[in-house]
């Protein structure tokens, strides 16, 4: 069949119907079938998704922190530690609203898309009312972002990047201190000592960033020369390249700060100390605060003489709370609390106040109960002044980050001034108020 | 800024991509061996641009003579040291000899501490034909293994001894292990009773390195650790040089193994039979070598090299059970760097990795950022050998 030939059929046909179509009306038939129809009815409801919160028999709270690596295992495992502890004080006493109160901790591995898939995994399938912990602040900045679609109060006990309270929502809520607040205590102490030049290392994170950010508005306030910044990555061990460096500027630095956590900070530490840079007559040598732990004297032999900040009281201001806590942990770990420890068990209790406050875990009741907090714990008494019913000034003369921050966490200065010494039997040299050895620093060498 | 200008016109990255292009199509058209073109076509445009590779297009010249790669060679770092004097003049690296031959024998010592671990899986490889993933969990058992051993002497009889008597030890241990995985997960592979054998190597490899790190995190918890050190002592002044005694150890530590590996494989009955079970399992096996033995034989000694490094380096750094993730993924790069399989190759590879991450870190113009690049450095390394020579430094042809 040729192309012309195909076309015409196709024309004669239509013309055939259509003039089939224009002819006679037949006769009316009357066919009768009966047809089984089955309708399929779509309709889009839209529906306001709420967390599943199952009227259970206990409420439920989530935890979150890292309990594998690349995270801070031992910040995780010692912040679940304290969690689980206050959910059982709490039990102890009776409950939450005449219920028992459960905690779901989750991993977040440090990682922040694990942090956010397991924030929303607690508020979506395990109904928790409230969410709270977290170690590392690039996880928190993506955890609080779930917790504010969701509209899920948040209470941050240990992530310190201003950014975390910045954000302004309502339901992000923190008692550790803000990188600001550190950073204006070591800055202010370094002004008092004389230093002049400091070189700064920081780890490469969220944290890092922002802490040495925070640095550099103070030194450059107090007239603090910022000689050099080293970024390094967490895991990094060997830090002679970046060592060589400082061995090799001119001044020599009065102050290394460092901004690093973990087991990395242990061996950046060491070796700083190793090479003989800091602590040393010439440079004060300034650890993270992990060195109150008792593994770093085993990582770092070489560490009389640093300094370290120390969030919360020194042990003979421990009040009765903060004592009971310290014995528990003492009994689990052989060690004494750290601070993000005390802060979990305390982020615990400040939640089950505000339920009990507010009568029910509605978010908004909570929110607004959470706002009103008062209560002392273990690392004192905790209150948020800016909040929605006392907001930030519009003048900018409160950073942004005191928004629902717990404004007066303590940081204290401490320096160890024998090798292998206890922490708690280190100087604390600042702020002044505070100090246990009548100095704002020990010379290495010396003995005050 | 006129002299970089006119390299890059005279010499430089164009010529060098042409030249690592185009000239093993001149040698193949020719019929000549094409094998040393692409490298020299590279180093040689790089270097001198058209005025090299013209001569070479059309004299094509035996290439094979060590005197081509390493003249080419010299002359591009040469080139690329001088272009970053001029460019960089305040840079501490050129301003300061003393700076560099800290930073240069810094990475040297920590080259040899690399290329220790990565000995042992280049001698799996080699004779296996598979790449342990559990290689970095070996090293980390060697390091606990150390530290268990010296605190239990110290709290059970109250002996405190050196570290250095936990390298045998954890050597020991973690050939033991290593003996009784291949036998019990690799040997049935060698032996054709596990289909898709090469992705069976990876799995089980894989599996038993997260084993191993979540038991030792079970057991001995998250909390760091570290063995006491070699010596008592800060730092070492070596005429312009400042370096850490204890790192030295190590380094020496490392040293003395390779040596000793060397010599197994060169001058002994044991050494020659792993070496030709690596190079044809059948021609081997007629001559009466066991290819099953050498195979376990070779991880056995594998990963002792690599528990002996963790506890040579226990004493250095601090430990953790996740401490083999980084050093595992450096010794893969190392060892694709030397030539998969090569034991020399590997010893270059450590040493060149050491270099290039002590220099790159600490000449990087933009300080704050040399540090955090200092793995990158090692990376793009690895990345141009494998664009001029996919086998790597000492590397066979497939």
């Amino acid at each position: 069949m040729t192309r012309r030939t195909a076309f015409g059929l196709v024309v004669i046909l239509t013309i055939v119907s259509m003039l089939a179509a224009c002819g006679p009306t037949p006769e009316p038939q009357t066919i009768v079938q009966t047809v089984e129809v089955e309708k399929t009815v779509v309709e889009t409801v839209e529906v306001e998704v709420q967390p599943t919160r199952p009227a259970g028999e206990t409420i439920r709270i989530g935890g979150v922190g890292p309990l594998s690596a690349p995270g801070s295992v031992v910040g995780g495992i010692a912040m679940q530690f304290a969690m689980n502890l206050a959910v059982s004080d709490i039990n102890a006493e009776g409950g939450v609203l005449g219920k028992p109160l459960e905690l779901i901790f989750a991993d977040t591995e440090g990682l922040p898309e694990r942090g956010a898939a397991a924030a929303e995994r607690l508020i979506t399938e395990n109904g928790v009312v409230a969410i709270t912990g977290e170690y590392h602040s690039a996880v928190g900045l993506a955890e609080l972002e779930v917790c504010h679609e969701y509209g899920v109060p948040c209470l941050f006990s240990e992530t310190w990047s201003d950014a975390i309270t910045e954000a302004g929502y309502m339901e992000v809520f923190r008692i550790a201190p803000a990188s600001s607040m550190n950073s204006r205590a070591t800055a202010e102490w370094f002004a008092a000592v004389g230093v002049e030049n400091v070189v700064s290392i920081v780890e490469n994170t969220d944290y890092g960033i922002g802490q040495d950010e925070a640095d550099q508005g103070f030194y450059e306030e107090l007239g603090i020369n910022s000689q050099e910044v080293f970024f390094v990555e967490l895991g990094t061990e060997d830090f002679l390249p970046i060592l060589t460096r400082i061995q090799a500027l001119d001044p020599v630095p009065d102050a290394i700060r460092v901004a690093v956590t973990g087991e990395t900070s242990f061996n950046l530490e060491q070796q700083m100390a190793e090479l003989g840079i800091a602590p040393s007559e010439d440079t004060i040598g300034t650890a993270n605060q992990v060195a109150i732990q008792p593994e770093f004297w085993e990582s770092v032999p070489n560490g009389a003489y640093y300094v370290f900040s120390l969030v919360g009281l020194p042990p003979s201001l421990y009040n009765d709370t903060t004592t009971h806590v310290a014995e528990a942990y003492s009994a689990q770990f052989d060690s004494d609390p750290p601070s993000y420890a005390l802060e979990a068990y305390d982020s615990i209790w400040i939640l089950a106040d505000a339920i009990e406050r507010a009568g029910t875990t509605e978010s908004t009741a909570l929110i607004d109960a959470l706002e009103d907090t008062d209560i002392t714990l273990a690392q004192g008494r905790y209150y948020f002044e800016y909040t929605s019913k006392n907001p930030l000034p519009d003048n900018g003369s409160v950073p942004a980050y005191m928004w629902h921050q717990w404004p007066d966490p303590a940081v204290l200065l401490l320096q160890y001034f024998e090798p292998n010494q206890d922490w708690k039997d280190a100087a604390v040299i600042w702020p002044e108020v505070y100090q246990t050895h009548g100095t704002t620093y020990i010379v290495p060498g010396t003995t005050p | 800024m006129t002299i970089p200008i006119l390299w890059l016109v005279l010499a430089g990255p164009f010529w060098a991509a042409l030249g690592a292009w185009r000239l093993p199509r001149v040698y193949r058209k020719k019929g000549l061996d094409d094998a040393p073109a692409r490298l020299i076509g590279g180093l040689g445009g790089l270097t001198l641009g058209p005025f090299l590779l013209g001569p070479l297009w059309y004299f094509t010249p035996d290439l094979g003579r060590w005197y081509w790669g390493g003249g080419t060679g010299i002359l591009a770092a040469f080139e690329l040291v001088g272009l970053f004097a001029i460019m960089q003049s305040d840079n501490l690296c050129v301003t300061n000899a003393s700076y560099v031959a800290n930073q240069a024998a810094n990475g040297l010592t920590i080259g040899f501490i690399y290329a220790l671990m990565a000995v042992g899986l280049t001698l799996i490889y080699s004779v296996q034909g598979i790449i342990s993933f559990a290689h970095g969990q070996f090293y980390m058992l060697g390091g606990y293994v150390s530290y268990y051993l010296l605190l239990f002497l110290s709290e059970r009889f109250g002996i405190e001894v050196n570290p250095i008597v936990g390298v045998p030890v954890a050597g020991l241990v973690t050939m033991v292990v290593g003996f009784a995985f291949e036998r019990l997960f690799l040997r049935p592979m060698h032996l054709g009773r596990v289909e898709r054998a090469g992705e069976y190597a990876i799995l089980i490899t894989f599996g038993f390195g997260f084993f191993l790190q979540y038991t030792a995190l079970a057991i001995v918890g998250p909390f760091s650790q570290k063995t006491g050190t070699y010596l008592q002592a800060g730092s070492l002044q070596l005429g312009t040089l400042v370096m850490i005694p204890n790192r030295l150890i190590a380094a020496a530590v490392g040293i003395v193994l390779i040596a000793l590996l060397l010599y197994l494989l060169n001058r002994t009955w044991t050494g020659k039979g792993l070496r030709a079970v690596s190079m044809d399992k059948q021609a081997a096996a007629v001559t009466g070598i066991n290819p099953l033995r050498m195979n376990t034989l070779a991880f056995g000694i594998g990963t002792m090299l690599a528990g002996m490094s963790g506890a040579a380096l226990i004493p250095v750094f601090t430990w953790v059970p996740w401490v083999g993730m980084t050093a595992s993924t450096r010794s893969y790069v190392i060892i694709v760097l030397g030539g998969l399989g090569s034991v020399p190759g590997a010893l270059f590879g450590g040493l060149i990795i050491g270099l290039v991450e002590a220099l790159g870190a600490g000449c990087y113009p933009d300080p704050s950022k040399g540090a955090a690049y200092k793995t990158a450095f090692g990376l793009i390394i690895f990345a141009l050998m494998l664009l001029v020579r996919p086998t790597g430094l000492f590397g066979r042809e497939p």
